[in-house]
């Protein structure tokens, strides 16, 4: 494995945690038709931490996580140029196919989506069906395994064969986590898990990414500082320059950003002074 | 993970995550080339879609043009001879007869249409929710019903006999229901803020409906209107039965009429090919005047649409 | 567009201000009369056809039964026209779906987003061709194409004489034809609709499935069409509908001969076909057979438009609980 020596040369400095290294963005940029949404993004994220992003609105933080599993292959005249390394893969140009990458990385999106024609059963075991994985020994293990995973085991072990639909916001967005990991990924990507949900669900999923980092690694995009500073271990924080397009302002361990952070604009932003 | 009986060890689940790997590593080049062929035979599909409707066109403008001339929008129709197999004349009196039918059946059915359409948006009350159902249900009707209906109540009940107020009749009762809902629609789409405004200004309903929302509404239900009459003017099957057709050249109301579209059902098995010919130059002139029409409600549509936003 | 009724949007709740109809003004009362009148020309329109169809039924009852038409005393039999009606509707209906569904799959997730507004605005323009355009086609064009090369190929196949008949039928006119011009007809209707329903399923779903490392197929097979199967189904049978109700582009290129006939190379007809083309020629009896037969055709399409209307609803509220 490559990554420890990867580990050494970080490239904003120190690594934050001397830890191994997830994944690896250098210089990345995102542009569409031609304008740049956001650019210069360059710092490692470490196994089993939980990295943030956050900025205001506009400064390109869901651009830059979809880029990471290359969801924005599905939009015409979405350019993504530098290096995103996966275990030391570039993921758009390197020896990994686009399906590969994102069994191997995750995603949990803003709205709880679950599959609405599929059972809670069929959802959980949704990604190994597509990965074609069809016995069925093998799908029921992973399905209780991901299901306990997500904290969602004991309140729907007797109701699998009802449709997601009937289950409630939190525990929608619950079943979507324990979708992605039945995968098993290397890495969960999290585009704002909380912001449809109310507080007691979104207390459940933060205490479950807690647990979860020592099985996954995390990165979550947030615009809630406060849930920023509370799971995060790392934090990117992101603004938006003068032409419209995002920039990474900082990265550091999160408590360094939120008590000392080296940019005067992350210390304005972490106090509230806009965003 | 770890609860005691059916949960599995860590050992298994390692197991477990090893055989996912393996299994997934070895299925993924299948289901990538499934893929690419399935999207294929979508691409295949597409372009057997086209073929036949790219052809359509095609044949319609080679062999439609060459027979417009102004013989044929300003002459009578004649029989060909053998000494002049390739006299047929005009479609004019067809002409005639497709716009008189057409102007009679919007004259009937377009109050009607607007007024009820108006209702079934604006009232909750049983009349309304069975006249949505029979609005729908009617504008699925098979257009050759419309025709039995006008003959068996305008020819056989009132005695009128073979005319154009029968085939608009029949017309009518086919653009009504298609105006009625796309009034509803529009009048529907109408702000609930508007309606407000008004009895906030003390303003009595009808008189809201009629200055405010009609207004409001107008390009949505013009719209409506155009397509209902596009619809009507290429329509055969209701009106061969009730106007009958052939060289009559009338417009009046209760003179028998003909039709375009009708002329193209008689003379397609003609043994003239002159006269075969002459049927893609009314196809032609039939498909452009529907074009037109529904590309100017459609433009219509958005840009009143863009104004009001 | 109009031709999709049941597919535009309709708020559910009626609004509770209801302006026109809570004062007793002459405005309110002129609505109620119209609508009245409305409703009155359609029960008439169904009434009519049916009093007119009373003496078949009362008298012969054959339509169901016989396959024999005999003006002007009878019997008057409709099983011809049934069976060719069904023949040709479904056999189009088969061609229209699997090739409507590609092509509507291909609209929406492979040709660039620029062309998309085009090509459906372009298809919408084509379900918008009056019937008899088809038919003039089918019957100058693809008849003769059918008659010299098409039907002499298929009869080539071994046993394709004893199940398709044989071709050289004048013209080229046949149940094949018929239903190949209905499939061509009724293909922009279909695509018409199941583009829209393909296209209404949430974006976000069709991200999940590929996050999860799905191929493009997959996300369509398993979440796309999963999702949108009701509406799919509402488009089936609103084509359906439309198939079974064409009248004179089934006339010009079926051949119109009352046999009752599952040899497809062979001329036959339909119901609404059979109407358009006798009832020049009828007189007393006939007509209200001709009469009856319509009121079946309009039993087949109340039934369809019904059906079709319950399942897009479906389809609505579904989406709205995603």
């Amino acid at each position: 494995m490559s990554e420890l020596v990867e580990s050494e040369t970080s490239p904003l400095g120190q690594p934050r945690s001397g830890g191994p290294v997830a994944m690896r963005l250098e210089n990345v940029a995102v542009s569409f038709n031609g304008r740049t949404a956001v650019r210069d993004a360059t710092f490692d994220v470490t196994k089993n931490r939980v990295t943030s992003l956050i900025g205001p609105s506009g400064s390109g933080k869901t651009t830059l996580l979809r880029a990471l599993n290359r969801l924005h292959d599905l939009t015409p005249g979405a350019k993504v140029s530098g290096r995103i390394l996966l275990e030391g893969t570039d993921i758009y140009r390197g020896n990994i196919t686009v399906t590969e990458l994102r069994s191997r990385v995750g995603m949990v999106f803003q709205r709880p989506n679950p599959f609405p024609t599929m059972t809670i059963y069929e959802n959980a075991v949704s990604g190994l069906r597509f990965n074609g994985i069809k016995k069925k020994a093998i799908l029921d293990e992973a399905a209780e395994s991901s299901l306990r995973a997500a904290a969602l085991w004991d309140s729907v072990s007797s109701r699998l064969k009802v449709t997601a639909g009937q289950l409630s916001g939190g525990e929608q967005q619950r079943l979507c986590i324990a979708r992605a990991l039945a995968l098993d990924p290397e890495v969960l990507l999290m585009d704002e898990p909380t912001s449809a949900l109310d507080p007691i669900a979104t207390l459940h999923i933060e205490n479950l990414m807690t647990t979860l980092k020592s099985r996954v690694t995390i990165i979550i995009v947030t615009h809630n500082m406060q849930q920023a500073a509370r799971i995060s271990d790392d934090c990117a924080f992101l603004l938006m320059g003068e032409d419209r397009a995002g920039e990474l302002i900082e990265f550091d361990a999160t408590e360094k950003i939120f008590n000392n952070p080296a940019d005067s604009r992350t210390l304005d932003y972490t106090l509230g002074r806009f965003g | 993970m770890n609860v005691a009986g059916l949960a599995p060890t860590p050992d298994t689940g390692h197991e477990l995550r090893a055989e996912i790997r393996r299994t997934s590593q070895n299925a993924r080049a299948r289901r990538v080339l499934v893929s690419r062929v399935m999207m294929t035979l979508c691409a295949v599909a597409i372009t057997l879609a086209a073929v036949p409707l790219v052809m359509l066109i095609f044949e319609l403008l080679q062999k439609g043009i060459p027979v417009l001339d102004t013989t044929f929008f300003l002459k009578e129709p004649q029989s060909p001879t053998l000494l002049s197999p390739n006299a047929t004349g005009g479609v004019s009196n067809a002409i005639i007869g497709t716009l008189a039918l057409s102007i009679y059946a919007s004259i009937m059915a377009i109050p009607v249409g607007v007024l009820a359409g108006i209702y079934l948006a604006e009232s909750d009350s049983k009349l309304a929710s069975v006249l949505r159902i029979v609005s729908q249900t009617m504008a699925g009707a098979p257009s050759i019903l419309m025709g039995l209906f006008a003959f068996s109540f305008i020819i056989q009940d009132l005695h009128i006999g073979f005319s154009a107020l029968a085939g608009s009749f029949a017309l009518a009762v086919l653009m009504l229901p298609v105006i009625a809902i796309s009034t509803e629609i529009s009048v529907r789409n109408v702000p609930q803020t508007l309606r407000e405004a008004g009895l906030a200004l003390g303003a009595k309903p009808h008189k809201i409906s009629l200055k405010v929302v009609l207004p409001t509404a107008l390009s949505g239900i013009v719209t409506g209107v155009i397509l209902a009459i596009s619809r009507a003017i290429g329509e055969t099957a209701p009106v061969m039965l009730v106007i009958a057709g052939g060289y009559t050249d009338s417009w009046k109301p209760l003179d028998p009429v003909s039709a375009l579209p009708l002329t193209i059902f008689m003379n397609a098995k003609s043994e003239w090919p002159s006269l075969r010919a002459q049927t893609w130059g009314i196809a032609l002139v039939l498909v452009a005047f529907v074009f037109v029409l529904s590309l100017t409600a459609r433009i219509w549509a958005s840009r009143k649409q863009k104004v009001g936003n | 567009m109009v031709l999709l009724p049941d597919l535009l949007p309709q708020p559910e709740e009626v609004a509770e201000f209801s302006s026109a109809t809570s004062s007793r003004s002459w405005y309110h009362y002129l609505l109620i009369a119209v609508s009245l009148l409305f409703t009155l020309v359609s029960v008439g329109f169904v009434l009519s056809i049916l009093l007119k169809s009373l003496p078949t039924w009362a008298h012969t009852g054959t339509l169901l039964t016989s396959r024999v038409w005999q003006p002007p005393n009878g019997p008057y039999g409709g099983l011809a026209m049934i069976v060719g009606t069904l023949e040709t509707s479904i056999i189009a209906l088969a061609i229209a779906g699997v090739v409507g569904l590609g092509t509507s799959i291909a609209i929406v997730f492979l040709i660039p987003r620029r062309l998309r507004n085009i090509v459906a605005t372009f298809i919408e323009l084509l379900a918008a061709v009056p019937s008899i355009v088809y038919g003039l086609w089918g019957f100058l064009v693809l008849a003769p194409f059918m008659l010299n090369t098409v039907d002499p190929w298929l009869n080539s196949w071994p046993f394709a004489k004893e199940v398709l008949g044989t071709s050289g039928q004048e013209f080229g006119s046949s149940l094949l034809l018929a239903a190949i011009v209905l499939s061509v007809m009724i293909l922009p209707t279909f695509v018409a609709i199941s583009r829209e329903v393909i296209a209404a399923v949430p974006q976000d779903l069709i991200e999940a499935s590929l996050s999860l490392g799905a191929t493009r197929w997959q996300m369509i097979k398993d979440v796309v069409l999963p999702t949108a199967r009701i509406g799919l189904f509402g488009a089936t049978f609103l084509s359906l509908a439309r198939a079974t109700g064409e009248t004179v582009a089934v006339a010009l290129v079926a051949g119109g001969v009352a046999n009752m006939q599952f040899h497809l190379l062979y001329p036959g007809t339909s119901i609404a076909s059979w109407i358009a083309l006798e009832f020049g020629e009828a007189q007393g009896n006939e007509i209200s057979a001709l009469m009856a037969l319509g009121i079946l055709l309009m039993a087949i399409s109340f039934s369809l438009s019904l059906v079709s209307r319950w399942l897009v609803n479906r389809q609505r509220k579904l989406l709205a609980k995603v």
